[in-house]
């Protein structure tokens, strides 16, 4: 009997170390604080796009009832002419996207060099990507529209409107001066993050380059690029994925018409007009599947080409040493063969 | 140490609680007898304006989708009825984007008093949204538009007066060009347009293409104008076999939008109908540099006030005969209807408010619309509609209400919701990718698939 009683609040006793222990109390401050963000990235983002998943199994508009279908959505995503020849029109905005990043590239190294007026024109080139992207629709829309902004210019350097395309109605580039204003927008914001890169280079190193006859190609070449390759790498995976998913301009600017179409106005064209939500969840899956294969496909590119920049040693730099290393020892090898001999 | 750990346990149990109940909000609204005077809601012809309800007591909330004159003009009636009821405080709320957020707010069943009915919303869902007006009987003798907003008999919602369906035009600058008759078939008006063309400087036709919506207005000839039948659009298209096809007497659907293909293939509208402008086309009809442009009738009043010569703007029927006489639809505009969440005083006092509203207001002079109430005058925007009879279409026969809605989704043709293949029409038209004949030849394949896939007979 007393031996029970005794042996409670022993118990009880323990608990209360427990809890008062280091390890327990860190791991009890780690789950609280954990609570509300991952309560909130749960309510907002994974929960919805559960419900996303589960949509794409049904057909159904937003109110009224719904039917499983099974995969039928996602057959009919693949069957249809419309929404995969939207794609094709993603890579006219993949184009961009290089032209962006040359140009971005271009312009930080300019910069970096400290020439005069850099910061008014660092701050006028990231300025569009500060503007929301509904309103550059507009402004692109009056300055593409027959005679207006940029005919008139044009017109003013002597073109004859004759001469001037339909910017907008013409296929054979409108696709091309809709993909100009997202360069427009982003151009300036890819600038301030390889800026930032360039920034972190040690500039005794262009200082020791030029002093061993190192232009300024040959820095930019040497010393930059390798330096900021892996933030090149992540501008590059950001702008074509984002090319993929490619909506405000054609969305405002031509709604979509004229051949303009992308995979985003098609789905929105789906789902709202047509209130064939199901299908439209099961496009928005099979977009998420192609941009994560683009992905991979990009990063298991750059990793076996340049290496991804995480490393000291590029690999083609590796292969050339254990090459030489091997030569080295089939040499001494065979040097030591021939003294045998 | 004890009294520690339960500070804790009781400051973690708060902190919980005040996260779940940021997600808590927006549930309620379902418990509402608590506030009401006992009374049941009465049907909208059972109401005395003025003399009914003088004593209730509440705050509505009115929502809108006029942005634009929220403010100035919807308050001024508000103000106007606050004077009659001085008990019922009427806040107008406008909402942009108004169909999409309107069809998502719904569902919460807390959106407010008295809205426009989104039309993306099936008849058959009315009730589970909206309170009662009357019954189909009782209402249709009176107002008009009624059968737009019927499930079952019950009438859920009166639309904001109506519209009829021609064409604005310029008179002047047709009257310049040595026109003296209105047209009265699609290939006269297609010569008026060559004649305005070869004679004036006005652009004949103006599509408005990139706004979008002004090329799903041409759904809207496709039924009453184009066939004189009012049960086109909610019964025979739906049975038809290939409705797409062009019929040998230049009415029914192809003549629609062979207006429509052929006057952009003629190089009768403007030139880059990619960069055309809505708002600036108001004004250059008014002042005769747009000669004509295919919008319902309530484009006129903005048409008229949007320049220094309101005088020339005029509204002719639709250039299509069938059998000698020439048809035009008319269509009530959003519909109202007044929530079945809210308490039993507000939708009173909601439904007292809309019957002033449609019938003792001047909300249809100041819109240039056709009145809700039957048997008043039309407006003058409508003079050139002499002895063009002005039809409503029909409610689809029972157990097909969701019939066309559905085969029109599922085919994706999109008449009146979808503006895409309107302008996939003028593209082919412009580019000469298609022929018209090609164009409507894919919206019959479509349109038979999905009668098929939803089992509709096809009989006609």
């Amino acid at each position: 009997m007393s031996k029970q009683a005794a042996a409670v609040p022993k118990k009880k006793r323990s608990f209360m170390e427990l809890m008062k222990r280091r390890e327990v109390q860190r791991g009890l401050v780690i789950v609280l604080f954990m609570f509300v963000p991952l309560l909130l990235l749960m309510t907002f983002t994974y929960i919805p796009f559960a419900k996303m998943v589960q949509f794409s199994f049904y057909d159904m508009k937003y109110i009224g009832e719904r039917t499983f279908v099974g995969l039928q959505n996602y057959i009919d995503v693949f069957q249809r002419e419309d929404i995969f020849s939207s794609l094709f029109v993603s890579l006219y905005y993949m184009g961009g996207a290089i032209v962006q990043l040359a140009l971005a590239l271009f312009f930080a190294s300019l910069m970096v060099f400290k020439e005069r007026g850099a910061s008014f024109f660092k701050g006028a080139m990231f300025f569009p990507y500060l503007i929301c992207g509904i309103a550059i629709g507009f402004i692109f829309k009056f300055f593409y529209a027959r005679g207006f902004v940029l005919d008139s210019i044009l017109q003013m350097f002597g073109m004859n409107m004759e001469d001037i395309p339909m910017w907008l109605q013409d296929q054979s580039i409108n696709n091309i001066a809709l993909a100009a204003t997202s360069v427009w927008r982003y151009t300036g914001q890819n600038m301030i993050l390889f800026l930032g890169a360039m920034m972190s280079v040690d500039s005794d190193l262009y200082e020791a380059a030029s002093l061993d006859g190192a232009n300024k190609w040959h820095q930019f070449i040497y010393i930059i690029l390798p330096s900021i390759k892996s933030i090149v790498v992540l501008n590059l995976i950001l702008s074509i994925s984002g090319s993929l998913s490619a909506f405000e301009p054609p969305y405002v600017i031509t709604n979509g018409t004229m051949g303009t179409g992308t995979y985003f106005v098609i789905m929105n064209r789906i789902a709202h007009e047509n209130q064939k939500v199901g299908l439209a969840c099961a496009m928005a899956i099979v977009l998420l599947a192609i941009i994560i294969l683009c992905t991979v496909a990009q990063k298991l590119f750059f990793k076996y080409a340049f290496d991804d920049g995480t490393s000291d040693e590029s690999k083609a730099a590796v292969r050339k040493r254990k090459k030489a290393e091997k030569a080295a020892k089939k040499a001494a090898q065979r040097a030591k063969g021939g003294q045998a001999k | 140490m004890k009294k520690q750990t339960l500070k804790r346990a009781a400051s973690l149990a708060m902190a919980s609680a005040m996260v779940f109940s940021l997600t808590a909000c927006g549930g309620g609204g379902e418990d509402n007898d608590a506030s009401s005077s006992g009374e049941a809601v009465p049907t909208i012809d059972q109401i005395t304006v003025g003399e009914d309800y003088t004593d209730i007591e509440a705050d509505i909330t009115v929502l809108t989708n006029r942005t634009d004159i929220v403010d100035t003009v919807y308050a001024g009636y508000a103000e106007q009825f606050m004077e009659l009821y001085p008990n019922i405080n009427v806040q107008y709320e406008a909402v942009t984007d108004y169909e999409e957020s309107l069809t998502l707010r719904l569902t919460t069943g807390d959106w407010g008093d008295l809205c426009f009915i989104p039309t993306g919303v099936d008849k058959s869902e009315l009730s589970n949204y909206f309170t009662p007006l009357g019954d189909y009987d009782t209402l249709d003798p009176i107002y008009n538009f009624v059968s737009e907003k019927t499930y079952d008999g019950t009438v859920y919602g009166i639309a904001n007066g109506g519209t009829a369906n021609g064409v604005v035009y310029n008179k002047k600058v047709w009257a310049d060009a040595g026109i003296t008759e209105l047209p009265k078939t699609p290939d006269e008006f297609l010569e008026d347009l060559q004649t305005i063309k070869d004679n004036t400087d006005a652009i004949p036709l103006y599509t408005n293409f990139s706004a979008g919506w002004p090329m799903g207005a041409w759904d809207a000839y496709i039924g009453i104008a184009a066939t004189g039948n009012p049960d086109y659009m909610n019964h025979d298209i739906v049975h038809t076999k290939d409705p797409f096809a062009k019929q040998d007497d230049m009415t029914g659907p192809y003549a629609v939008y062979y207006t429509c293909y052929e006057s952009v293939a003629r190089g009768l509208v403007e030139e880059d109908p990619a960069s055309s402008d809505w708002e600036s086309s108001k004004t250059r009809i008014n002042n005769g540099e747009i000669a004509t442009m295919v919008l319902g009738s309530w484009a006129v009043q903005q048409c008229k006030d949007a320049g220094d010569t309101p005088d020339d703007v005029g509204y002719m029927p639709f250039p299509i005969t069938v059998d000698g006489k020439q048809y035009a639809g008319a269509g009530g505009n959003y519909s109202f209807g007044i929530n079945n969440q809210a308490s039993t005083d507000n939708q009173i006092a909601a439904m007292v408010y809309l019957k002033w509203l449609i019938e003792d207001s001047t909300i249809y002079e100041d819109e240039g619309s056709i009145p809700a109430l039957k048997g008043e005058e039309l407006p003058d925007a409508l003079a050139d509609f002499e002895g063009v009879e002005l039809l409503s279409d029909n409610p689809p026969v029972e157990g097909e209400e969701e019939l066309f809605n559905d085969v029109n989704n599922e085919s994706e043709v999109g008449i009146n919701n979808d503006d895409y293949p309107n302008c996939y029409l003028l593209e082919s038209a412009l580019y000469g990718t298609k022929t018209l004949d090609e164009v409507v030849g894919e919206w019959n394949e479509q349109w038979s698939a999905a009668q098929e896939a939803l089992g509709v007979d096809v009989n006609m």
